[in-house]
């Protein structure tokens, strides 16, 4: 049997295209970080946490793994420094986390953020000390939470090495993808579940061989066809973050085309659009609508670059 | 007597949705099981009704093939009348020349005498130059675009037909699944009912898809869109998995 023969160019070898991506997207979010700040006077209480508090998080997230995966470049490095010092300024050096985490004992953003600092080497003793603390009460296992949740505050704990009897089997077969259901189920929630049980179960693709066999596999038979799916609509952030579970696999799935695709998508001066709709002019909304799919797209090129030898 | 008011294309259309609808009743046990003759027979517009015999190919045999029904000297008239007046076309695209020469073939099986003029279709890795390899996933979706092409030679899945499509079926059932997997999540119905066939097909030759096709097919069927075509589609899927059901069952009859 034959196919039609390609028109189109061969797509760039993986290295190039994820090489791009997250050097431009991480000079954009180092360009733009200011547009992040939290408003004079923010406490912990925080009535909008999604607003600037967990972007600083996310941005410190990417940050971290480009040092964690060994930068391209001296500038990369010293933009991820940058980018995490700015971010922990605004927390307040971690006094902010330390006030969240003390005041509401069953979040655990102060905790999940506080993790991308961590690997990068700040501490806040006194965040050390609760944590500690908390991880000792009965009430953090039992919080009520959907299981890719569940997998994320367990990451955290690893990280922080106060993770006590945690069952990662158990855990990740309360997941959807930990079921291996019907492919042609997914839907776009459920496929960011699919993506976020990858990224705790392998610590952001520092323990790629911590997936089980079987989820392995089943990834592989199909993220091939959700990136497809997703790329037709446009769906640039999910598609990335299904890029960054690519790049987190055992035997890691990197499609040139597909990474041409989310080159193409991104924007000349890094922003990685979320979706295929039009990108507002104004700096501020434009910040705002796609600061968290630039993240992804920095996360997904460093990844994806760290493990492309030779591809 | 063609219907003036009918434009020929829905004349056309119709006359492929009465034929499917006959073959899908043949395969639910209606008493009548001269099925392609009585298309013709009764129909309004005969040509319509033998343009229809030559779009539906293959699939005017599902219910013999599945022990449904039967295939018998009229049908043979009226399939070779099909092919007199629409010959197979020189510049027919390569599935077109699978489907024709599938249906000259299953013809002379069942009473016919001669090939009607079908020329032999290209072996399967002759031409363009991508080749039949096993589904390589680094590559750029070749999954996809053979997927589709395995969806327009979907009326050869049937049982009792062998040869090269059926052979780079089983091995590439991988490939399906996903090209189905598209389809479904694509709402592409139709395409996924197409591939479903394959899928059920390569389970009865034995080999074991990578995922559930009759949860796929019930879930076709009650979305209940594509039409006749679509309907027949799934029923020869369902018809094709409940035999394999049988083989599978230790003890089960063998078909």
């Amino acid at each position: 049997m034959t196919t039609s023969p390609m028109s189109a160019p061969a797509p760039a070898p993986v290295r190039e295209s994820a090489r791009l991506v997250a050097g431009r997207a991480l000079g954009w979010l180092r360009r733009h970080c200011e547009l992040g700040t939290l408003p004079p006077g923010t406490t912990a209480e925080l009535a909008h946490p999604d607003s600037i508090y967990k972007p600083l998080g996310e941005t410190a997230l990417a940050a971290s793994l480009v040092l964690r995966e060994g930068p391209a470049s001296d500038r990369e490095a010293k933009t991820a420094r940058e980018l995490l010092d700015f971010a922990w300024w605004e927390l307040r050096g971690g006094d902010m986390l330390y006030e969240r985490q003390l005041r509401y004992m069953m979040m655990t953003d102060p905790l999940e953020l506080y993790t991308h600092f961590v690997r990068a080497g700040y501490r806040h003793a006194r965040l050390d000390a609760l944590l500690e603390h908390l991880a000792g009460l009965v009430t953090v296992y039992a919080v009520e939470q959907v299981p890719n949740r569940r997998l994320a505050i367990a990451n955290a704990a690893r990280l922080m090495g106060i993770d006590r009897d945690i069952d990662w089997k158990r855990l990740t077969d309360a997941t959807w993808l930990g079921n291996t259901p019907e492919p042609w189920v997914i839907d776009w929630m459920t496929a960011y579940s699919v993506t976020h049980t990858v990224f705790h179960i392998t610590d952001w693709g520092a323990r790629p061989h911590d997936l089980p066999p079987r989820v392995e596999e089943y990834l592989h038979l199909w993220l091939p066809v959700w990136l497809d799916v997703w790329r037709e609509v446009e769906e640039w952030d999910l598609f990335a973050e299904l890029l960054i579970v690519g790049a987190c696999l055992g035997e890691p799935y990197l499609d040139p085309a597909a990474w041409d695709a989310l080159a193409a998508a991104q924007h000349e001066d890094g922003l990685v659009p979320r979706d295929g709709k039009e990108v507002d002019e104004d700096p501020a909304q434009r910040f705002r609508d796609h600061h968290h799919p630039t993240v992804v797209a920095a996360v997904a090129g460093t990844l994806a670059l760290s493990r492309a030898t030779g591809r | 007597m063609p219907n003036p008011d009918v434009s020929p294309r829905a004349a056309y259309t119709a006359a492929v949705e009465s034929l499917a609808d006959r073959v899908l009743g043949a395969l639910r046990g209606a008493e009548d099981t001269v099925v392609v003759a009585h298309h013709v027979d009764g129909a309004p517009d005969p040509k319509a009704a033998l343009a229809a015999v030559r779009v539906l190919g293959p699939d005017v045999f599902a219910p013999v093939l599945l022990g449904t029904g039967s295939f018998g000297p009229a049908d043979v008239r009226v399939v070779t009348e099909s092919f007199r007046i629409f010959p197979p076309a020189p510049d027919a695209t390569p599935e077109a020349v699978w489907r024709d020469w599938t249906t000259s073939r299953l013809l002379v099986r069942y009473g016919g005498d001669d090939l009607l003029g079908a020329p032999e279709p290209r072996s399967l890795t002759d031409g363009d130059g991508d080749g039949d390899g096993d589904d390589d996933e680094q590559a750029d979706s070749p999954w996809r675009a053979w997927s589709l092409r395995m969806a327009r030679l979907s009326p050869l899945a049937l049982p009792g037909i062998d040869g090269p499509v059926h052979e780079a079926a089983d091995r590439r059932c991988r490939a399906l699944a996903r090209g189905a997997t598209r389809a479904m999540l694509r709402r592409d119905y139709p395409i996924a009912a197409c591939l479903a066939r394959w899928l059920a097909c390569a389970r009865l030759r034995g080999t074991r898809p990578d995922l559930d096709v009759a949860a796929m097919v019930r879930h076709i069927e009650l979305h209940g869109v594509g039409g006749a075509r679509t309907a027949l589609d799934t029923a020869i899927a369902r018809r094709m998995l409940e035999r394999a059901d049988r083989t599978e069952r230790p003890g089960g009859p063998t078909p």
